[in-house]
């Protein structure tokens, strides 16, 4: 299984919708992540793929979109 | 980039420079009408006291006689001095300048504005005995009705440094109101020492002075309170001719149908609304007052001083207290005497000898209002001095002033040989 | 000695004008001098907490002092380790300043502490973020001098709104281009004039004008009246204008400054619900707490699996959150409660969207359902904030 689709079905299983058609979805504006869900993500993908993304590194804009946040993590991987 | 930062700035520094024109410009910037005029002599309003322009106005004609006092002017009804030179078209309107709280100090500097307009001229003053507290003038109160305005003009016009100037500094540097602006602080801190104030000073103080003069002929109009129609209802319960008989009668009518619930001959409206649930504790609550040693006897020579510097013939009214009231709060009779003598002391040892004692009928039926306010036959009696005074000739006082009265030994002393 | 409270008067307005020309003057030519930008910031801090004020000023000297060493240390010492209970003690250590100032009046009968000074809490926050992003290894290049003067910023030292380090740092070590600082320039220039509308005009209006009279109705009526109605109006418009006025005062000076610090207020009475609010509402603290406190503690608690469900922690966070907030506010019975409910308020609207989203077809959605749910978290929130004023107990202490 590749990252994005890991990312993906973690998103899945967080929001209850599946997001691959709407990569570039902002997910809090549609009320899809809030604080709580974004948390829940970073300890999914922490034990799923094992990257550590502290709390602080976090930037919201940054990780707003299943595509940028499919871009952050790959880039954790590397 | 000049274009474009012209663009950002140049509405702004534009809009600066237009109302810096405007604020700092030497020019008058309204016009007071005769209907502001007659309206601010009734209103009693905080910002035509602390203001100028209005009082200015109104007092460059005759016919506006400056009534000083406190909040006695604010019970209307139909004996009060303006209702009767209203009804019976006396040749003088009397211009009220009193309010809860206001005493001998914020007197003396909102005085500091209509200086000229007091030149030669005759004035009513209400003198309450309960202003003389030991601890004088309260500092909140004064604060409300100072504008700097006030200080920066009587500092302006100081001359010479004396000694009425030297006490009056202090006063004001006593206030918070004195310390709220740096530069007059320091202003008022060279005068309390006998020393002139900075050509710096001077400068900053005209501009200020420009400046405030302007916002209150901006602004102090704007917010007058209109007590007109009060008037006008209490007229139509007046004789259609001035007879003092019938007026009394009128007066003991009143008095008996508005005080019928208590025992005291307070108006039932006071009564119900200030004392009914809180009669008990009055009981003997008043024995150690004392008028008779306070700093507002040399906050009252100020005020004499600047009567005497502007020649103007002053009228001083002395109401009495509810004896009915003080006997029961415990005022002591003894104490309110010897008040009398000290302020009549002081009045007349310096050539002020109109005065309309009637700290003597605090016993008249009707004659107070409430506890410490003239009522219907109390106005009526103030009635038979302030008329002649106003309407006939009178010889013009000299004055004799006398340095003594700044001192803490008077503010302290018990006693007066006469 | 001349004195102000910032942004206060026209007088200020005139030297802080003059103060920032050499700074636009010099950004307009593609130079930053940062030596001048720290003298007008010493000058400012200067017209703030000199002459009358001084002993709040050596209170602000001392507190910097000690915030800087002990950040300094904490960094130091997280390049070679990570031992969580030194990390917890750095967080207590630089909270404890804070800690005193707040209880202070609560022990003491309203007396204020003397180590207090205007905008402590402010720095509080920087200070305690900045330990927290060494943690977590995303700040490295720790600088005492530079952190200070991020502390000390003048435009936002006595109330916010509340800058990041790594923000702050990234516009601080750039020049801005022209075209892009004269549309900063314009942004400010607006920002400070829709700041003169906001305090002077409407905060006034509220504030001065209205306020006065009804509290005193209220006080008159002992008890539940109309005019107390009008008073939680009065004041929460009061206090929107009165914040929002001065956190535009705050963001329009930084902008000529070309540090684009956060907007504080977006337009916070249109929010639907009480989430949306925060997300409006005073903006750099909610996310302030969000980030550092809301966040930490969900990653904690779930982490650590303390609860079983997700829900759960979600809902006893929020009302640590909002509690820890409230105490922030000022350590007395209603402003605690403020923050309580607003937690409670949170469970409440999140259990609200997940039934709304579990009977979808069920439950209506329409222009007039979204205009009913602006006027529900509008009353909700007057109603907190007119707890928040303190009044209430004003109104109890009376009788």
């Amino acid at each position: 299984m590749d990252t994005k689709e890991t990312v993906l079905n973690v998103l899945q299983d967080l929001t209850g919708s599946d997001l691959s058609d709407d990569l570039d979805d902002n997910l809090f504006e549609n009320g899809l992540l809030d604080s709580m869900g974004t948390v829940q993500l970073l300890l999914q993908l922490q034990s799923e793929l094992g990257i550590e993304v502290p709390v602080s590194e976090f930037e919201r804009s940054e990780w707003d979109t299943p595509n940028k946040i499919i871009a952050n993590t790959e880039e954790m991987l590397k | 980039m000049a274009k474009k930062l012209f663009l950002i700035f140049g509405p702004v520094v534009f809009a600066a420079l237009l109302l810096f024109a405007l604020l700092f410009s030497p020019f008058k910037l309204n016009h007071i009408t005769a209907k502001t005029e007659n309206k601010a002599a009734l209103a009693l309003s905080p910002n035509v006291l602390k203001g100028q322009v209005i009082k200015e106005s109104a007092l460059s004609h005759e016919k506006f006689v400056p009534f000083f006092g406190s909040s006695e002017f604010s019970r209307f009804d139909f004996s009060h001095p303006s209702v009767l030179a209203t009804k019976y078209n006396r040749s003088y309107t009397p211009f009220l300048m009193g309010a809860p709280g206001t005493q001998s100090l914020t007197h003396y500097f909102q005085m500091q504005l209509i200086t000229s307009q007091m030149k030669n001229r005759k004035a009513v003053f209400v003198i309450s005995p309960q202003w003389f507290v030991k601890k004088g003038a309260r500092k909140d109160a004064f604060g409300f009705y100072y504008s700097p305005l006030q200080s920066t003009t009587w500092l302006l016009d100081r001359k010479q440094n004396n000694a009425t100037d030297r006490y009056a500094a202090q006063r004001l540097l006593d206030m918070p109101s004195g310390n709220a602006n740096h530069t007059i602080m320091m202003a008022l801190r060279r005068v309390a020492k006998g020393q002139k104030i900075t050509h710096q000073q001077r400068t900053y103080l005209i501009y200020e002075q420009r400046l405030l003069q302007h916002e209150d002929q901006l602004f102090s109009a704007l917010k007058i309170k209109n007590n007109q129609r009060k008037i006008d209802r209490l007229t139509k319960q007046l004789p259609e001719h001035y007879q003092l008989h019938e007026l009394n009668q009128l007066a003991v009518k009143q008095g008996e149908k508005h005080t019928t619930n208590n025992r005291f001959g307070i108006d039932n409206r006071f009564y119900a609304r200030r004392l009914r649930s809180k009669e008990k504790k009055f009981k003997n609550f008043e024995q150690n007052w004392t008028y008779t040693q306070s700093p507002e006897f040399s906050d009252f020579e100020l005020v004499l001083d600047q009567f005497a510097a502007s020649d103007t013939n002053v009228e001083f009214i002395i109401p009495p207290v509810n004896e009915k009231w003080s006997k029961y709060t415990g005022l002591s009779t003894k104490m309110l005497k010897q008040f009398d003598q000290k302020i009549r002391y002081q009045l007349t040892s310096q050539g002020f000898t109109n005065i309309c004692d009637l700290s003597d009928k605090g016993d008249v039926p009707y004659f107070m209002q409430d506890t410490i306010h003239l009522g219907w036959r109390g106005w009526l009696a103030a009635d038979q001095a302030i008329d002649p005074f106003l309407t006939q000739k009178q010889t013009t006082p000299t004055y004799h002033m006398n340095n003594k009265f700044y001192s803490k030994e008077w503010q302290n002393q018990l006693k007066v040989n006469n | 000695m001349l004195s102000f409270t910032p942004y206060e008067n026209p007088m200020y307005f005139g030297i802080l004008g003059l103060g920032l020309l050499p700074i636009v003057i010099g950004i307009l030519c593609g130079k930053r001098f940062h030596w001048y930008e720290t003298l007008i910031s010493v000058f400012f801090l200067i017209l703030t907490f000199g002459g009358p004020k001084l002993t709040q000023g050596f209170a602000l000297i001392a507190y910097l002092i000690y915030e800087v060493l002990l950040v300094w240390c904490y960094t130091k010492y997280r390049k070679k380790n990570n031992n969580t209970g030194v990390f917890v003690s750095a967080v207590i250590l630089a909270i404890i300043p804070l800690v005193i100032v707040k209880l202070t009046p609560a022990i003491q009968n309203g007396k204020q502490s003397i180590i207090g000074f205007l905008g402590i809490s402010y720095l509080t926050f920087k200070a305690v973020q900045t330990i927290m992003e060494s943690r977590d290894g995303v700040l490295k290049a720790f600088n005492p001098w530079f952190f200070l003067q991020f502390l000390v910023f003048f435009p936002t030292i006595s109330s916010g709104p509340i800058d990041r380090y790594r923000r702050f740092k990234r516009d601080y070590d750039r020049v801005p281009k022209q075209g892009k600082y004269l549309q900063l320039l314009q942004k400010g220039l607006h920002n400070i004039f829709k700041g003169f509308i906001y305090k002077y005009m409407l905060a006034y209006v509220f504030g001065t004008m209205l306020l006065p009279k009804l509290e005193h109705q209220a006080l008159m009526a002992h008890g539940l009246s109309w005019s107390l109605v009008g008073v939680m109006y009065v004041y929460s418009m009061y206090l929107f204008f009165d914040f929002a006025g001065y956190s535009l005062f705050a963001v329009g000076t930084s902008y000529f400054m070309g540090i684009e610090t956060p907007m504080n207020f977006n337009s916070p009475f249109k929010s639907r619900n009480i989430k949306d609010f925060w997300n409006r509402w005073h903006m750099t603290l909610s996310f302030w707490f969000r980030d550092y406190i809301y966040m930490r503690l969900v990653f904690f608690f779930m982490k650590h699996k303390v609860f079983k469900s997700p829900k759960t922690t979600a809902n006893v966070t929020y009302i640590l959150n909002m509690t820890i907030m409230g105490f922030w506010h000022g350590v007395t019975w209603y402003y605690v409660t403020y923050g309580i409910l607003h937690g409670a308020a949170l469970v409440v609207n999140d259990w609200w969207l997940r039934y709304k989203k579990s009977h979808r077809g069920q439950i209506p959605h329409n222009k007039f359902t979204e205009v009913f749910a602006t006027f529900i978290t509008f009353n909700f929130v007057c109603f907190t904030f007119l707890l928040f004023s303190g009044f209430l107990n004003k109104m109890i202490m009376m009788k």
